[in-house]
């Protein structure tokens, strides 16, 4: 019995090392690298291998993302290892491969909440020196730029860029009397009450409030919209004085008067599209992606009388030309993972997946570049650059904070009881405030 | 296979002979890659997560960094109101749901137990909302409660003139607030609208199950308890309280524990839903261990919840298997 127990200890511990060992090397498929030839000087990484991970949902499509990796391969000889995987599985993936000795990925899309975490604790790499160098900084916005720093430095170069618009009916607006959409919050609500009290629509405004990151992202255009962020510069909770409070205070008064269709508290961002394009509500505020919706005949009720605009800022924080409105930020950008052993194969990926020339080609996307969102080329191709150009300089972001997920988490649950009337404004902002202070 | 008939013949042989293995041998060996599998992705990782549960621990670079820190996490949570809560709305949406789906199941049963023309199709029919997967079920009773006009029950209710505009089904408000009593009481439980309504769409597609199991127990009672019933003059009502429940006490013990268990680890239904809005159990375990990254107090939690469906169970075999006996 005992030589039986420990045989068979010995087959297990066997059997774990060889599992331990073939789970150790799945993620490097670099062991058959074919020999090629000695390396060219035109080709100064062949034979080296990058593994890459990106979203398969919004942005760039997977078959243009794979063609533009195509041709790096040509170009440098290296070979590139593409993971596709959902949006909602990109940042587990990109921990457990930052927790690895070794990279699972070297190159990754980083989103902009994911800044400050990945910054502090040192899961990706700092790009200034390499930026300095290869790259004309001042064709990309600050306000792009910024969704990126963190302690003083950039740790991802911008990408993708996503952000919240202004979207009316241009037929509810005429029968209320309007020709020209609202500039200022109070214009908004003047025109939104016409409308209600007219009888032409029973819920002029229909937005995504469901307690989820939507709900923050919507908060903090508003807060822009009344002139201010929802923490400081230090990464401080702010948001329960001012700009934050008048925001919140708007939403909840929107929905008590009936302006603000009830639905709102229980609709993402795709259920709040579908609002606008039945024609049931005259405005939103809503990602890029309903533009090209509230166009598609095959699903829309409002082509034609659907158009997008600028989100409206309050009148006393409306500047002509400097602050004419407010939005929020979604953009994604690419970054170096720390644990790489090639960080400048990795970078020279980087920069030509984030290339002006790429995105000029591919305008389906909002680019990133200011010297091709200006391009005549482009315009004559976009009839909306101009507005989305001006509506992405004027971008507030999230709160960059390492804890970013609790914090959205205990933001979300404050604003939604104020928005289901289970809390006073003020009250439920100070509670949040005080939990958020509490976190660190 | 090949073992197993060697074995046999190896059994045939005379025992003077050969020397007979153990008898114990080739059932080890035969179950040794089980065990391993089983080693492997559940008791390791059990006692690793139990291990996790007593650390402060995240995520770094290049691997996790973690502190001992005994029961703090314990600790964390037994004094922490959110856990309550959210054990008081596990435990509402659990009992409920019970409540509903063995009524509506034994129910549903005693008919099918019936001869009727087309049984045997129904029978079969009434399996289909069981094998939706979740995620199907949960997205179908999302556009079924869609608060506009365009929303499948709004929709039907208006065409059918039984209301004048479109309610939103999914409202987080507590239904019956003003009532004495039950309003405070459901307010304090943490009901609302929406979790009424998702219950009945994840009962609608369990209680089929729960029909099945009941109905297969009722075939297990012999015709003649009842014939012999009839004869003494029992009512209808007489011959299920005394005949058909207690001989069918041994499956309601299992739907029992089966559903309890399940419902106390309600998520997918509620998560599609209402993402994080209904705090349930497991609901907040995710997002205290995976989104927020506290892989400790995740630990915890998850053992938390463990225990209190481990006292469940312990409790309905004590009930239900003493009288069983008796």
């Amino acid at each position: 019995m005992r030589t039986y127990l420990k045989r068979s200890l010995a087959i297990l511990t066997v059997c774990l090392l060889v599992l331990t060992l073939t789970a150790g090397c799945a993620p490097k498929p670099a062991a058959e690298t074919p020999k090629e030839p000695a390396p060219a000087a035109d080709k100064p990484f062949a034979g080296k291998t990058l593994n890459v991970i990106y979203m398969a949902q919004a942005g760039y499509q997977p078959p243009v993302f794979e063609a533009r990796i195509k041709e790096f391969e040509d170009k440098t000889g290296a070979k590139v290892n593409l993971t596709f995987v959902k949006y909602d599985e990109q940042h587990e993936k990109i921990v457990t491969s930052a927790a690895a000795p070794t990279a699972t990925y070297d190159v990754i899309s980083l989103d902009l909440i994911w800044t400050a975490e990945f910054a502090e604790k040192g899961f990706v790499l700092p790009l200034d020196d390499r930026i300095a160098k290869d790259i004309k900084k001042d064709d990309i916005a600050p306000a792009i730029w910024s969704a990126f720093e963190y302690n003083g430095k950039t740790w991802a170069m911008p990408f993708l860029a996503n952000f919240q618009l202004f979207f009316y009916n241009t037929e509810l607006l005429e029968k209320a009397g309007y020709k020209e959409p609202p500039k200022t919050m109070e214009e908004l609500e003047e025109m939104m009450t016409a409308m209600k009290k007219k009888g032409i629509v029973k819920y002029p405004w229909s937005d995504s409030w469901n307690q989820k990151e939507g709900l923050v992202c919507e908060y903090v255009w508003l807060t822009g919209a009344y002139g201010g962020d929802t923490f400081d510069a230090q990464g401080r909770p702010s948001f329960n004085q001012g700009a934050g409070v008048k925001a919140l205070e708007t939403m909840v008064r929107w929905l008590d008067k009936g302006l603000a269709d009830p639905n709102s508290l229980v609709q993402d961002e795709p259920m709040a599209k579908d609002a606008f394009i039945s024609g049931n509500c005259a405005f939103n505020s809503n990602w890029t992606f309903q533009y090209g919706l509230m166009n598609d005949p095959a699903n829309s009720k409002v082509v034609g009388k659907a158009k997008m605009g600028l989100l409206p800022v309050a009148k006393d924080v409306f500047k002509a030309g400097s602050y004419e409105t407010a939005s929020v930020s979604g953009f994604q950008g690419m970054a170096v993972m720390a644990n790489t052993k090639e960080p400048d194969l990795a970078w020279e990926l980087v920069k030509w997946m984030t290339a002006p020339e790429f995105q000029a080609q591919h305008l389906e996307e909002m680019p990133v570049w200011t010297s091709v969102q200006q391009d005549p080329a482009t315009l004559a191709k976009d009839p909306v650059m101009d507005v989305k150009s001006k509506e992405i300089a004027a971008v507030h972001h999230r709160p960059k904070v390492a804890n970013y997920p609790e914090v959205s988490s205990i933001m979300q649950k404050y604003i939604h009881l104020a928005l289901e009337k289970k809390m006073a404004p003020q009250a439920a902002l100070d509670q949040a405030v005080k939990e958020i202070e509490a976190l660190q | 296979m090949v073992g197993l008939e060697t074995s046999i013949r190896r059994k045939e042989r005379p025992v003077l002979l050969g020397r007979e293995p153990p008898a114990g041998r080739l059932a080890w060996r035969l179950v040794s890659p089980t065990l391993l599998v089983v080693f492997l992705v559940s008791l390791l990782p059990l006692v690793l997560a139990f291990a996790l549960s007593f650390t402060e621990a995240h995520v770094v670079r290049g691997g996790i960094a973690w502190r001992f820190i005994g029961l703090e996490n314990y600790r964390y949570y037994l004094g922490n109101r959110a856990f309550w809560e959210s054990l008081r709305v596990t435990a509402f949406f659990t009992v409920v749901s019970l409540a509903v789906e063995l009524v509506l199941g034994i129910g549903m049963a005693l008919i099918l137990n019936q001869p009727f023309f087309g049984r045997g199709l129904v029978r079969a029919l009434i399996l289909i909302p069981w094998a939706l997967p979740t995620v199907v079920n949960a997205r179908m009773w999302a556009w079924i409660y869609d608060g506009h006009a365009y929303g499948a029950l709004n929709g039907l209710l208006l065409a059918l003139g039984w209301i004048k505009e479109p309610l939103v089904w999914l409202s987080t408000a507590v239904p019956g607030a003003h009532v004495p009593v039950l309003g405070p009481f459901l307010k304090w439980v943490g009901d609302s609208t929406a979790l009424n309504m998702i219950l009945i769409g994840d009962t609608w597609k369990v209680t089929p199950l729960v029909a099945l199991l009941v109905l297969a127990g009722l075939q297990t009672i012999p015709r003649e308890y009842y014939e012999a019933a009839r004869v003494d003059g029992a009512t209808v009502w007489q011959q299920f309280r005394l005949i058909t429940l207690p001989l069918l006490k041994p499956v309601i013990l299992v739907v029992l524990v089966l559903r309890t268990m399940e419902l106390f680890r309600v998520f997918d239904i509620l998560y599609i839903i209402m993402a994080n809005t209904i705090k349930v159990l497991s609901i907040y375990t995710f997002e205290e261990g995976i989104v927020f990254g506290h892989l400790g107090r995740g630990s915890a939690l998850s053992f938390l919840v463990g225990l209190v469906i481990l006292l469940l169970a312990f409790v309905y075999i004590k009930l239900l298997y003493s009288e069983e006996v008796r």
